[in-house]
């Protein structure tokens, strides 16, 4: 009693936000909780590490380093620049040729697709995170924190991330700005490091957001020692512990009584049969299950479960020790995901080039997007490992260094390659173009240091002509010249992304000779070209029937008649940006609207 | 070889100023800002800082003070383009890259160049063309950093005389060096200046300085010897007295540009090359006037 006493006088005594917080406490029915310290808030300090982003490699135009400091634009709605943009929405990338298909046993908790992680000053135990999301927004699936303070000089020793918050892709009623603030957990350790994923696929447009405030506490809340969260018994099936257990081999000789029932009539079914039904568990799950008898043990390391094998929704957890645990049941591996695993020291060199000796013979298709372990080391493994090679993805690994890329040029079966965002320069791709002869969909968006993108398309054009797909988003120095030999080269080409290329000119005759060399064509984007006029719409119309995807994102030249002539000609189209066309305003977009339902006409605005 | 005169005084300034004889305070730049467009707006903040087609911008950073002009190229307008947009967009985008550090205070320059290039990094596609002025003043080192692309300027004022001031770039009369983005297709016909053609200088300035920024309507109206005069009125480094004397500035060039019978400099450059004009010239008027002070939080 005069313990309580004491408590609610120096209560009294406090600063108006403590006693609000305790009184906010006792109203939601906890017990109250008497603050030792006020409530921190604070912006992010600086953007560590993101998987995309829609601006330039040096622009602070629509990049992720937005996202920290204070809003440039909330609470108004648009397109703006000063916000943090994401490279894709919707479902068009994946509707593309170049897209790879889906792993199985992705588990349905996890359906992030991209992600950034922000820096904050101080460390606080979170009560509030608040994402300011000033265009379409909806995208945010899931909010994690680190243990590991990012501005510390100590190497990262027990990294643990834990869930704040995750939910559905959402696709809110209107294009409109909010703060989004979902109710997160409680976690006992204090965090400066957030993690926000996302996915857009709902969404009608690139999602933007300005901002992203962590509010907490300095010192524990003492809530904690009254309460510990609940664990979920949800929250286990994804969790990833199980992952470090799978090495444990199932022990014999236990209870004289389990010997007794033994497996009841289960092992009566046939063998296919289980290994059908253990199809359908996820990794965690078929690691658990193969610790509950000899029967499910032989079948759950049957290597033919692990014919793909996606590591990328446990990116969290997955470290040496996991993949060394995994390594004997993956010798008949052919896809591989390892997609934002290893970060932060939890994969090395060694642990991954031992996995990659015992799974590698078979593998056929290998992710491995922002994977920043990797050194040119364990792409010279992957070399020599990885014969039968035909996929490979190094989006955004872009701490790796243009000598490490050579090594490519081994992987003689390569069909897919993602180079985004990485720092390959021209040599590299040369060599890789030299031998890699069998490409079918080659992505070199945001390679910035490639000099000269006219020799690359030249070398495509020799070499690899049956190339389906190419993304040159943003390559600075591409002309028409090269862009005559790319198309006179690769005639199966479908799909072209060429968005942001400053250096091509329409009035050089390049889009429409385009558009007459590549008669499948189904994919173009001309974003922020500013010379794409009528005459290359009526080409395309004339020569293009296959057309789906087409953004012409910023042209002053393009009127609502050609735009006609183009949805008349083109049945299968399905997306259409004209977002910041002068001469097409909403009405027009209206119109054809009502005149073509299955079109997607998008039209973005700033205000 | 100093004067013994001259030498006395550095000791006792050192025995007075305490031990150091270099000044380790901090500076930084009070600066207020006035202006009007041509057609009568009285000062309309239109998006904050644009007077008519000129724009301008303040901004300061952990270690520098930075401010600049524009001056929007008015012919546009005959082609059904907005001359506020391009000026107004780029002292708007040198504001932010200035705010989040992404500049050398060294290199003036530089913060144009990054800024025409996020001009064409905007999906919004901008049309249009200005002059442009930075001046930077590295607060540790007491150095003023300088670019100026065209007819834009400044002055530097120190003890009632001017000791710096840039020059106009021009290719000829009356066509300033400009940044500008054409339509596809003009490139050619329209005049587009790179960022690198700038002028630039460094050079230290002192407590008390005093720096005018402007754009050319203050200059073509008003002589050095006018905006001296107005400037000995400058009493005191606080905000409201430069804002007065700011005001005072930008009034007069205004009053002065549209009298018919004044020998403005621009109608006396114009007579110099043949031209028999006078009066002032009517044009947006843009001033920005700075005093070097101590460095206060």
């Amino acid at each position: 009693m005069f313990y309580y006493i004491c408590l609610r006088r120096r209560a009294r005594s406090g600063t108006r936000g403590e006693a609000l917080t305790s009184r906010r406490a006792v109203e939601s029915g906890q017990r109250a909780v008497l603050p030792v310290s006020v409530e921190v808030e604070q912006y992010a300090k600086e953007v560590l590490d993101f998987s995309s982003h829609y601006g330039s490699e040096n622009s602070m135009s629509y990049t992720m380093w937005n996202l920290a400091g204070v809003p440039n634009v909330y609470p108004s709605s648009g397109d703006f620049t000063q916000t943090a943009v994401f490279r894709a929405y919707g479902t068009w990338w994946e509707q593309c040729a170049s897209a790879p298909p889906p792993f199985r046993r992705t588990p349905k908790g996890f359906c992030s697709q991209d992600y950034i992680e922000l820096g904050f000053e101080e460390p606080v135990y979170p009560t509030a995170v608040e994402v300011l999301e000033t265009y379409y927004p909806g995208a945010i699936v899931k909010i994690l924190a680190c243990s590991h303070n990012p501005f510390s000089q100590n190497p990262p020793t027990d990294v643990r991330w834990e869930v704040l918050w995750s939910g559905g892709p959402t696709k809110v009623l209107t294009s409109q700005a909010r703060q989004f603030s979902p109710k997160i957990q409680h976690i006992n350790f204090p965090t400066n490091l957030l993690r926000l994923e996302v996915n857009s696929s709902l969404l009608d447009y690139y999602t933007e957001l300005d901002a992203v405030i962590l509010r907490g506490v300095k010192e524990r809340p003492m809530l904690a020692l009254y309460k510990m969260p609940m664990i979920d018994i949800n929250d286990l099936s994804d969790s990833e512990e199980e992952l470090s257990d799978t090495g444990v081999p199932f022990r014999q000789g236990g209870d004289i009584k389990h010997q007794r029932t033994g497996n009841g009539y289960f092992d009566k079914l046939p063998y296919e049969l289980i290994q059908l039904i253990l199809s359908h568990l996820t990794l965690p799950d078929l690691c658990r299950l193969a610790q509950s008898c000899k029967l499910l043990h032989q079948h759950c390391c049957d290597p033919l479960q692990y014919t793909q094998l996606s590591l990328q929704p446990y990116w969290a957890r997955l470290s040496d020790a996991s993949l060394g645990h995994l390594q004997s049941r993956c010798t008949l591996l052919q896809r591989l995901n390892l997609s934002w695993t290893g970060n932060r020291t939890a994969l090395t060199l060694t642990g991954f080039s031992s996995f990659m000796k015992a799974c590698g013979v078979s593998l056929v298709c290998l992710e491995l997007s922002c994977c920043h372990f990797l050194n040119e080391a364990c792409l010279e493994v992957i070399s020599q490992t990885c014969p039968e090679l035909q996929g490979l993805n190094l989006s955004s690994c872009d701490r790796l260094h243009s000598q490490a890329f050579t090594h490519i040029s081994k992987l003689t079966r390569l069909r897919r390659l993602v180079l985004y965002r990485t720092k390959i320069e021209q040599t590299s791709i040369l060599s890789i173009l030299t031998f890699c002869i069998e490409l079918r969909h080659l992505n070199l968006g945001s390679c910035v240091r490639i000099e000269d993108c006219d020799v690359v398309t030249s070398m495509l054009a020799a070499r690899c002509r049956s190339l389906c797909s190419l993304d040159l988003w943003r390559c600075r120095n591409l002309t028409d010249r090269g862009l005559a030999e790319l198309v006179s080269g690769c005639r199966m080409l479908e799909e072209l992304d060429l968005g942001w290329c400053p250096t091509l000119q329409s009035s050089t005759g390049c889009f429409q000779h385009l558009a007459r060399s590549l008669p499948r064509l189904r994919k173009l984007f001309l974003t922020a070209n500013r010379t794409v006029c009528d005459s290359d719409i009526e080409e395309l119309a004339a020569s293009c029937p296959s057309l789906q995807h087409l953004d012409i994102l910023g042209t002053r030249l393009v009127s609502a008649a050609s735009l006609k002539k183009l949805l008349q000609a083109c049945p299968r189209l399905l997306l259409l940006d004209v977002s910041f066309c002068s001469q097409i305003d909403m009405r027009v977009v209206q119109e054809l609207c009502g005149l073509f339902p299955n079109v997607a006409i998008k039209k973005s605005f700033t205000q | 070889m100093l004067s013994v005169l001259s030498y006395g005084r550095l000791v006792a300034r050192a025995v007075l100023g305490g031990l150091s004889q270099t000044d380790s305070r901090d500076y930084s730049l009070v600066t207020a800002s006035c202006g009007f467009g041509k057609d009568f707006r009285k000062g309309i903040l239109k998006k904050g800082m644009c007077y008519g087609d000129d724009a301008c911008f303040i901004a300061r950073h952990r270690s520098a003070d930075v401010l600049g002009v524009a001056d929007g190229v008015g012919g546009w307008r005959d082609y059904g383009v907005d001359p506020s947009q391009f000026s107004g967009t780029l002292m708007k985008t040198c504001e932010r890259l200035v705010k989040e550090g992404r500049f050398v205070p060294t290199n003036p320059v530089g913060i144009l160049t990054s800024s025409y290039y996020e001009l064409l990094q905007n999906k919004v596609p901008l049309l249009g063309s200005s002059t442009a002025c930075i001046v930077v003043l590295d607060r540790q080192s007491h150095q003023l950093h300088t670019a100026n692309l065209g007819d834009s300027g400044f002055l530097v004022v120190r003890g009632g005389e001017v000791v710096h001031r840039s020059d106009e770039q021009q290719h000829y009369f009356n066509t300033p060096f400009q940044l500008s983005i054409a339509p596809p297709g003009a490139e050619g016909a329209v005049l587009s200046d790179s960022p690198d053609a700038a002028d630039s200088s460094s050079f230290d300035v002192q407590l008390g300085d005093i720096i005018l920024t402007a754009t050319d309507g203050l200059f073509d109206n008003m002589p050095d010897y006018m905006i001296l005069q107005e400037l000995k009125k400058l009493k005191n480094s606080n905000y409201e007295s430069i804002q007065q004397t700011a005001r005072s500035i930008a009034e007069q060039a205004h009053v002065l540009a549209y009298d018919p019978n004044y020998m403005s400099p621009f109608a006396q450059f114009a007579c110099d090359n043949g031209l028999n004009v006078r009066g002032g010239k009517p044009d947006d008027i843009t001033v920005l006037l700075s005093i070097v002070a101590e460095y206060t939080d």
